[in-house]
């Protein structure tokens, strides 16, 4: 009795292998968000580096609903700020700046007058190194 | 006169190295993914100061009508009460001291709604915050579009 023996295909198939690539691309493609995952950072005062800040001796910038800005009860507009800075920076490095917006400012206004101060470096080649924004509770318990 | 056999031709698409490039493909989706925590839709205020925020920082985002959403860092974020932030954060906090937060708000928000997650994150004792933001282009004002 004969007996035929089935020839074995000794390669591995590869065929499918770029169909299940491609599926895979395009779940990583589906899932994948472009998100924007930058932004300036902060840094929050911790209780002992946090020394009570002077309103006398620090720069006050109030931002009024719209954007309008006063530094120190005077209008000035943001393209000015630095230089306005620059002067009291140089005398004192370590000046404190406050930020304090009104309570219906859009948030966006609050965000360009810090953008602003962290492009002192750039612009006027001083670090503006003490920025504060206290928020309203702080400034209804140590505003004075 | 007899002419000569043509030679045969391949007709196929030679698909080879479309798995290769397939794979590298699937290496730089996987290398660049981000999954995003706080898929909360706003219009993120523009600046020149850009830096990147670190991964897996903890998320609040502010509509621009107010509503707070908060995230861990790791799981997707839920809508929580303004007065529910400070626990939220005093949490995150006790957890992990070293965590970044980062405050996705929209630009449009008032001020007020965020003085109150930045008060809640001051009194958490966080450390860092990132203000989310977009690229300044070089027409684009402070508070336009």
């Amino acid at each position: 009795m004969k007996f035929k023996r089935g020839t074995v295909n000794d390669e591995i198939p590869t065929a499918s292998m770029a169909d299940i690539a491609f599926l895979l691309i395009v779940y990583f493609m589906v899932t994948t968000t472009f998100a924007a995952t930058r932004g300036i950072d902060f840094s929050l005062p911790q209780e002992e580096d946090s020394p009570l800040i002077d309103k006398e001796e620090s720069v006050l910038i109030e931002i009024q609903p719209g954007g309008a800005l006063l530094v120190d009860n005077k209008p000035l507009l943001l393209e000015n700020l630095l230089d306005y800075l620059k002067p009291k920076l140089e005398r004192n490095p370590v000046k404190p700046v406050i930020i304090r917006a009104n309570e219906m400012t859009e948030y966006g206004y609050m965000v360009s007058v810090f953008d602003e101060l962290r492009q002192a470096p750039d612009k006027i080649g001083i670090e503006v190194k003490n920025v504060s924004i206290p928020t309203q509770r702080e400034i209804n318990m140590f505003w004075y | 006169m007899r002419l000569r056999v043509r030679s045969v031709q391949n007709q196929g698409i030679p698909t080879a190295t479309m798995a290769d490039i397939a794979f590298l493909l699937i290496v730089f989706f996987m290398v660049t993914i981000n999954f995003e925590v706080d898929k909360t839709q706003v219009f993120l205020p523009k600046t020149q100061i850009r830096l990147e925020i670190p991964k897996k920082a903890a998320y609040i985002s502010i509509t621009e009508s107010g509503q707070i959403r908060v995230s861990g860092g790791e799981e997707i974020s839920v809508p929580v009460h303004p007065e529910d932030v400070l626990s939220f954060a005093a949490d995150v906090v006790a957890r992990d001291p070293q965590k970044d937060f980062v405050l996705k708000a929209d630009k449009s928000v008032p001020y007020r709604y965020v003085d109150g997650v930045i008060d809640a994150l001051k009194q958490a004792k966080a450390q860092r915050i990132y203000l989310l933001s977009e690229q300044t282009t070089v027409d684009s004002g402070a508070g336009e579009d």
